[in-house]
Formats: structure tokens, C-alpha cells, sequence
């Protein structure tokens, strides 16, 4: 998987910004707006619909709505109306700003998501900034070490490692570190009905409850990063440039990290990029076993009953995550490769020429 | 220049860290009043030498919604942490309905017409008495905006023909006709204070800390949706017995058999595997569970019509084994269905129908009695994953007398709106409520006031219509009771469907901390009603 990386979509990316902004600016609303035609689409295509229910999992109490009642709740929240005119109202809100009333949840869209998003959010980015940094780092010095005993030692254990379930790990962890040694609270994202003396008494517990789900998915994403950056480092290693280096008799320090870990780095940036839609559905995992208020069970839950406005909105958040992620990762690309900076279509053409060569 | 995304990034990240310390706080305060300040700690303490110790209480959490008749989830436990809040005019006990708001009622012109009367003295949370006003105000306000529990009988315009206020403490209800299930559907509306109530238009949209204002034995003083923790207090003028429990936490739980034994929780629902642990420690008090939450194996009469056929039905009762299923699925946490119907824990429950003990060679008899084309092969619709295994087990017991089971799994809400559609052979279906009224017999098994979820599509049989209808009509208990014993009796015999097992399963507490937990009549979890919080006789 790993090694069948390619990095599509950067290029595409570099390539737009040589052009014109205008007609950019024309490709992303386009984009946008089959997006949120999807939105709003694929909620109402599966089967089923928000009122009708009747069965639930074992042990659970549900409210069945009689036919009547459900053509009550049809006609209040306006899906008894012709699909197109639902489309026009969805699109009429979203202009003005609004996302919608939950059915289920009853309460604006906008308020659920943004309570639920910091969460996600703190657990995401930590997670990914550390995974970075121990797959980078171990998967740099697996590079430098390629063949010796301790490349093969860490190429085996995180390729075992990366194979195994985040809830797995933790579950693990929890019963551990949590049930076992009692470092960790068992639960939750926060102490609850606590009053805190200060604003860092509080940062602090919230840091606390946030270790072991950053923990599990930190586990969990580094062995990917880990065996990228090896591979990718590998490859450069042996390019002309790097004997050029030694040859002008630069520094090791510069030689590894300046020349090779610089190049070696476009790929995974790429890659965390890429990353960014599935990693709010990724946390589902670690927010399921900590029971962590984030926005990926919530997510999960608005596809269970089918909460259309939720999970429009959500899909929505995601969306724009995604478009934002790839815009920052092109900024960040031409900071890490000047050459995508100046380049024009023409030399852009060879470049990505001489990549595919490369891999 | 250069350096602005890098740094956009990194302020972004801490904006993020602050908000997510910032928003549960603004949340808590819109919540309720201060739970652990300084002033709550010192009034603790008095209290702690008043009396002893106050006792909190703490289960597993989960958000079920704002309990407010409107806005809780329809699914979860949302309506019971809502019945906590607000009274009705019945309530429920181990036995039975007994008086709650209304102290007494009379029924007149033979059921046409009731009056109950309300007790006096009754307070809302927020001070202002409770009146036969309310009461009034309450039924006619869901009429218009219907709730989220809610029974059709009471809603319908047709039916509950007038609703008048006698008296400050005197309600009357006419009806077009008299019906046993009246007393239980009226006694169970949520009574909602009018003064407040009056001025909402969209009810599932209120949210604020009035609309938690109600009349019952604890007060909500603090809600998070996000973390779906509840904090609930005892309401110091509650009319009622002595409320047991000062502080009742619903908190966030990973899993419940480590959050009950690290003390985390005090009660929690424990699977038959570790139960040993509990059972052995004499800090822990096991409680079974009844079986009011079951499965059907449902038959589509209509889109099939060779299921019409009563033989047929029988030898799938005779085939499937119900007590392998409750070993093999459910662990032994089960009870096997009634072919009866009504769950064998019901209090009107007939031992004496034919039980169709396990008997795959009278399977094969029946079927050879049939018509010799018929090659029995069917597809069963399941939901996911304990329904799948269900359902193997089901292929397997079944091929033992020749019949061919297709077993197509897909999600619930698929599954549903299959059943909504009629488009279904068998289906496996599971739900609760098999301790309520016995008048399911009549939704589940007479062809033109089946419900779309629990109605039999192309059953029909006269005598089941009469008695159903008969029984519905009886106003006299024990009569009544005659009736649905004979109606058990011709259900077993005629098997329009199978009920597989009734889940039990054991709900384990912490006797030091609070040993109030009780079952009423027809429910299978003690902390859905508030009788488990009261000082009881």
C-alpha cells in the first residue's frame, strides 16, 4: 500500500497555480458545489429515513413512530416536498449561513459540530504531529541503518505494529495503563462536574484524559509514516545529488537533513494531506473505546438514524477540511520545493516525468 | 512573508486547544447552577452533620437528549431520565398502575367518561402549585405538538373527545368509547407546568433551563450533550415518599465491568462471562433482569402466501429450537419466547399453551403433509452483528427438517424500512415493550389495525379479531384477563409468527453506595424509573 504511493494529487495541485487564479477560483466553486450537491444527495439515497424506526439493539428502548405520526414529522420538517425544492431551501440556507436543525439531536447543526469538533480536532492534530515526529524519526534512522540488524528489527515491528487495530491498542492500553496501573482515567475527555481553581488546573486534566486516545492513535498512524519516510529516504539516498554532497564535503548533519530528509519529506506531506478526510472517521476508533466526545461518533451515530441536516453538515466540515488541508500543503510544498514555485506547465510536464521515473 | 502558513498553522492548533478547554465550561454554566463551588462544598458539609453522608449515585452516561418531552432521543433511555423530571397522573410499581398526580380517579357511563383528582399540595420545581390546569393544558398542548413517547389514544381528536377542568383539582375526560387502555395511556402523559409551557411554539427547539422545570422527586441542574453527562439533585419539595438519593451523576463510561469495579459507577449491566466476579464479592449485589426485551421471527403472509398455511408455521416452531438459541446467542442471559406471545415474565402470561417443544421429525411430518411441490427455501432479513449469528443458527436448526434459509444481513434502518415496505419473506426483529399492555395482540395480529412496524401483512383469523376486539373493549380486569389468556391460547396454536427468547441479562450494583434498585411490572431495567430513587414501604 504504502509503496504504491503516488503523489497525484500535489501535482495537480502545483499545476493549477500556475495558472490564471481566476479560473481556479471558477474550479473550486465547482467543486464546492458538486460537493454539497452530494451532501445532500447521498444522505437521502439510502434507505430508510429519519422517523421510521422500530427495532434496537439488545436491551435498548425505542420510540416507533405510527404511520401518522411519522407523515406528521415528514411535513414538519419539510421532507414531504419535492426533492428539488428541498435542494433549493438546503442550498437558500447554506447561503445565509445556516446548516440546519437536527432531527434527532434537535439542536442546530452548527452547535453540535462545534462542540464536538475541538475535541476531535485535539486528538487528531496531536496525534498526527507525533506520529510525524516518531515515524520520521525512526523511519529516518532505519534509512541510514538500510540492511543493518537494527533496520531489519524496526522495518518487522512496525510493519507488525502498523497491522494491528487501533482499538486494539486500546483496549490494551486501557486495561493497562488505565484499569491496571491507574495512570489514566478510564473515561471521558474531561473530569466532569468539577469546578477548576484555574484555567491550567483544567488545561491539565483535559491533557490528562486526552493521553491515552492520542496515545492509541499515535500508535496506530506512526508505522505507516514510519515505513514512507524509510522507503522514500532510501530512494534519495542513492540519487546523484546526494554523492555530489559528499563529494563537496558538506557536514553529515547538512548531508542528512538538509539534502536527503528534505527531499525524502514531499511524499508524506502529501501523504498527511490525503490523510486529512479520513482521519475524523479514523478517530471514531480511539473515541469509541475512551468514550470521547468527538466528531466521529457523531458522525457515525447521524449515519444510524439517519439525520440528514447532521450529516450534511458534517460531510460539509469534512469537505472543507480536506480542500483547506490541500491548499495548506500546497503552500507548504513550495516552501519544501522551490522548484514547484517558478516551474511552468512545460518544465512541470518533465518534472513529473522524471518522478514517475524515480518510483 | 514566507513564514505565515507555518505560522497560521500553529495559532490555529492553539485556538483549537483553547476552545476545546472553553466550550464544555459555557455549556455547563447554561446548564445549571454551580455544582462543586465553594458555597455547594460548605452547604455539603452542614449537611454532612445534619445527616449522614449524602449519597450520590453514579451510572453509565451516554447522551439520550435534553429530557424534555420533546427534545429526548427516540432512542436510549432518554424518556425514562425525563420521567425523573416530570410526574404523570399514574405511575408504575412492581405490581402495577398505582396513583401518582391523581390521587384517585372515577370512571362514568360506562367508561365513556373519567375524572381524576389531583393531589393537593403539589409543587413544580420552580415553587408555582401544580393544578388540574396543567393537567388540562398538558394533554392539549401534545395534541398540537405531539411528543416524543406518546400514545395514539390520547392524542386522537376522535377518540379523547373533551378535556374539561371540574376544579383546581379535578380533571375530566370524555371518550367516544370505552376502552381498557385508556386509564394506562392517560395515566402516562408527562404533566407540563402551563405557566411556562404556554408561550413555547417549538417545543423540541426549547432548551433552556425552564423547559426541565417539572414536578418529580429530582431536578436537573446540569446537562452536556457532547459528553453526555447528566447531573441531576433531589428536589427538596417533592410532594411524594422521601426522595433516597441526593445527587444522581450520569457520567461517560468505556467500559462498564471496569468503570463498576474501579468504582467509577455504581451499577452497571454485566455480561453472563464475568458475572462470577461480581457474584463471588460480597460488595456487589446481582439482580436478574425480566425479559420484556425480545426477538420475533416474523412471517410476510402476504408477499408469501404459502406461510398462510398453519402447518408450515408449525414446523418452523417445531424445528427451531429456542433453548439452543438462548444458550448459544445469548449465554444463557435469556428466556426462550412463548408461543403464546406474551413474554412468560408478563403478569398475564398463560403457562398452559401448546409449547412446540423441539421436534425437527414432527417438522418433517408436517411438511410432508403439505403440498408435495413445495420446496421450502426462504430468505431471512436480519440486522447486524447478534442478528447474523441469530440467524445461522436459525439455517442450521432449520435445514434439519429440509427447510432452505437465505440469511441477508443489512443495517437496521435498511432492515426497517424493508418491513415499512412489506418487502420481506421472514424477518428477525428485536425490540422491548413485551411487558406493556397485552393489547400488542391485537396491533401485532389483527390485519386492519396492524401498525406498519409490528403488524402480520396477510394473517387473518376471525376468532383472534373478535377476541381482540372484545378484549380491547372489557373494562373489567379479570374478564379481561379471561380474554387474553384464550387469545394466548389461539395464538400458540396458530403460530402467525415466533417469538425467539426474551434477553434477561443482570444488572449488578454496589450495595454501600445505594441499594434502592427495583423492577416495576413491566420493565427490564431498574434505573428507568424513579420508584428506584424513592423511600418505598
Amino acid at each position: 500500500m504504502i509503496f504504491s504511493f503516488r503523489p497525484l494529487a500535489n501535482l495537480e495541485f502545483v499545476d493549477m497555480s500556475v495558472k490564471k487564479s481566476w479560473p481556479r477560483a471558477i474550479e473550486y466553486l465547482l467543486t464546492f458545489l458538486v460537493i454539497i450537491t452530494l451532501n445532500f444527495s447521498l444522505p437521502r439515497l439510502m434507505p430508510g429515513d429519519p422517523f421510521l424506526h422500530l427495532s434496537g439493539e439488545a436491551g435498548e428502548i425505542v420510540e416507533a413512530y405510527t404511520e401518522e405520526q411519522r407523515r406528521y414529522f415528514l411535513e414538519y420538517y419539510g421532507l414531504d416536498r419535492p426533492l428539488l425544492e428541498q435542494y433549493w431551501n438546503y442550498l437558500g440556507e447554506l447561503a445565509r449561513g445556516n446548516l440546519g436543525f437536527s432531527y434527532y439531536y434537535k439542536e442546530p447543526v452548527v452547535n453540535l459540530i462545534a462542540r464536538r469538533l475541538p475535541w476531535t480536532l485535539l486528538l487528531v492534530t496531536s496525534a498526527t504531529l507525533f506520529s510525524l515526529l516518531f515515524g520520521v524519526l525512526l523511519g529516518s534512522f532505519s534509512a541510514w541503518r538500510r540492511g543493518r540488524w537494527q533496520d531489519r528489527f524496526l522495518y518487522l515491528f512496525m510493519v507488525v505494529f502498523g497491522e494491528i487495530p487501533a482499538f486494539l491498542i486500546g483496549l490494551v492500553l486501557l486495561i493497562f495503563l488505565a484499569a491496571g496501573l491507574g495512570l489514566f482515567p478510564l473515561a471521558g475527555a474531561m473530569t466532569h462536574f468539577a469546578r477548576y481553581a484555574s484555567f491550567w488546573e483544567k488545561l491539565k486534566d483535559i491533557l490528562h484524559h486526552a493521553v491515552l486516545p492520542v496515545l492509541t492513535l499515535t500508535l496506530a498512524r506512526t508505522g505507516g509514516i514510519y515505513l514512507l519516510v524509510r522507503n522514500s529516504l532510501g530512494t534519495v539516498l542513492t540519487r546523484d545529488f546526494m554523492c555530489t554532497a559528499r563529494a563537496k564535503g558538506l557536514a553529515e548533519f547538512r548531508i542528512r537533513y538538509r539534502h536527503a530528509l528534505r527531499n525524502a519529506l514531499l511524499p508524506l506531506v502529501t501523504r498527511i494531506a490525503l490523510q486529512m478526510g479520513t482521519m475524523v472517521g479514523g478517530a471514531v476508533l480511539a473515541e469509541n473505546v475512551f468514550a470521547y466526545p468527538g466528531l466521529g461518533r457523531l458522525m457515525r451515530d447521524a449515519v444510524f438514524v439517519r439525520d440528514y441536516p447532521l450529516l450534511q453538515g458534517i460531510f460539509l466540515v469534512l469537505a472543507m477540511g480536506v480542500m483547506g488541508a490541500n491548499l495548506c500543503v500546497d503552500l507548504l510544498y513550495r516552501r519544501l520545493d522551490p522548484r514547484t514555485k517558478t516551474v511552468n506547465v512545460g518544465d512541470m510536464k518533465n518534472w513529473q516525468d522524471s518522478a514517475a521515473e524515480d518510483r | 512573508m514566507k513564514k505565515t502558513p507555518v505560522l497560521s498553522f500553529f495559532l490555529i492548533m492553539l485556538l483549537f486547544l483553547i476552545l476545546a478547554g472553553c466550550a464544555p465550561q459555557e455549556i455547563e454554566q447554561k446548564a445549571g447552577p454551580d455544582a462543586k463551588d465553594t458555597k455547594a462544598v460548605e452547604t455539603r458539609t452542614e449537611e454532612r452533620i445534619a445527616k449522614a453522608e449524602p449519597v450520590v449515585v453514579r451510572l453509565e452516561g451516554g447522551d439520550w437528549g435534553y429530557p424534555t418531552p420533546f427534545a429526548h432521543y427516540s432512542r436510549g433511555p432518554g424518556s425514562a431520565l425525563m420521567r425523573y423530571i416530570f410526574d404523570s397522573l399514574l405511575e408504575r410499581d412492581e405490581k402495577g398502575y398505582i396513583p401518582w398526580l391523581a390521587e384517585r380517579w372515577e370512571i362514568f357511563d360506562e367508561g365513556k367518561r373519567y375524572v381524576f383528582h389531583i393531589r393537593p399540595g403539589v409543587k413544580w420545581q420552580d415553587g408555582q402549585p401544580l393544578t388540574a390546569r396543567d393537567v388540562a393544558f398538558s394533554f392539549n398542548y401534545y395534541r398540537e405538538h405531539p411528543p416524543v413517547w406518546k400514545d395514539d389514544l390520547v392524542l386522537d381528536k376522535d377518540y379523547l373527545l373533551d378535556i374539561s377542568v371540574l376544579s383546581d383539582r379535578q380533571v375530566e375526560f370524555v371518550v367516544s368509547e370505552a376502552r381498557a387502555t385508556f386509564l394506562e395511556a392517560a395515566g402516562r402523559v408527562s404533566i407540563i407546568p402551563e405557566h411556562i409551557w404556554t408561550k413555547v411554539d417549538k417545543p423540541d427547539e426549547f432548551s433552556g433551563p425552564e423547559a426541565v422545570i417539572g414536578s418529580g422527586p429530582l431536578r436537573l441542574v446540569d446537562y452536556s450533550k457532547e459528553h453526555g453527562t447528566y447531573r441531576y439533585e433531589a428536589y427538596g419539595e417533592f410532594w411524594g415518599p422521601r426522595v433516597r438519593v441526593d445527587v444522581l451523576e450520569f457520567v461517560p463510561v468505556s467500559d462498564p465491568v471496569l468503570a463498576l469495579e474501579k468504582g467509577e459507577i455504581d451499577l452497571a449491566s454485566i455480561p453472563a462471562d464475568v458475572l462470577h466476579r461480581f457474584k463471588e464479592n460480597p460488595a456487589y449485589t446481582v439482580m436478574e433482569n425480566p425479559g420484556f426485551w425480545g426477538y420475533r421471527l416474523r412471517f410476510n403472509m402476504q408477499k408469501l402466501p404459502e406461510f398462510q398455511n398453519r402447518d408450515l408455521r408449525r414446523a418452523f416452531a417445531y424445528t427451531i429450537n429456542r433453548e439452543e438459541l438462548v444458550e448459544k446467542i445469548a449465554r444463557g442471559e435469556a428466556i426462550p419466547g412463548n408461543p403464546g406471545i406474551l413474554s412468560p415474565h408478563h403478569r398475564w402470561y398463560n403457562p398452559q399453551v401448546p409449547q412446540y417443544e423441539h421436534n425437527s421429525e414432527k417438522a418433517r411430518e408436517l411438511l410432508a403433509g403439505l403440498n408435495a411441490n413445495l420446496k421450502p427455501a426462504y430468505e431471512l432479513l436480519v440486522g447486524g452483528d447478534r442478528e447474523v449469528r441469530i440467524g445461522e443458527l436459525l439455517k442450521e436448526q432449520l435445514s434439519q427438517a429440509g427447510i432452505e434459509l437465505r440469511v441477508t444481513s443489512v443495517d437496521m434502518k435498511t432492515r426497517d424500512a424493508r418491513i415499512a415496505e412489506g418487502n420481506y419473506q421472514l424477518v428477525l426483529v428485536g425490540h422491548g415493550g413485551w411487558g406493556q399492555d397485552p393489547d400488542y395482540l391485537r396491533t401485532r395480529f389483527v390485519g386492519a389495525e396492524g401498525d406498519w412496524f409490528s403488524g402480520t401483512p396477510g394473517y387473518a383469523n376471525p376468532e383472534v379479531d373478535r377476541l381482540a376486539q372484545e378484549q380491547l373493549k372489557e373494562t373489567n380486569e379479570s374478564r379481561r384477563k379471561e380474554l387474553i389468556f384464550r387469545l394466548q391460547q389461539l395464538l400458540a396454536e396458530d403460530v402467525p409468527e415466533i417469538p425467539l427468547f426474551l434477553t434477561t441479562g443482570h444488572t449488578v450494583f454496589r450495595h454501600e453506595s445505594y441499594d434502592g434498585w427495583m423492577h416495576v411490572f413491566d420493565h427490564h431495567a431498574p434505573t428507568h424509573n424513579k420508584l428506584s430513587y424513592l423511600e418505598r414501604e
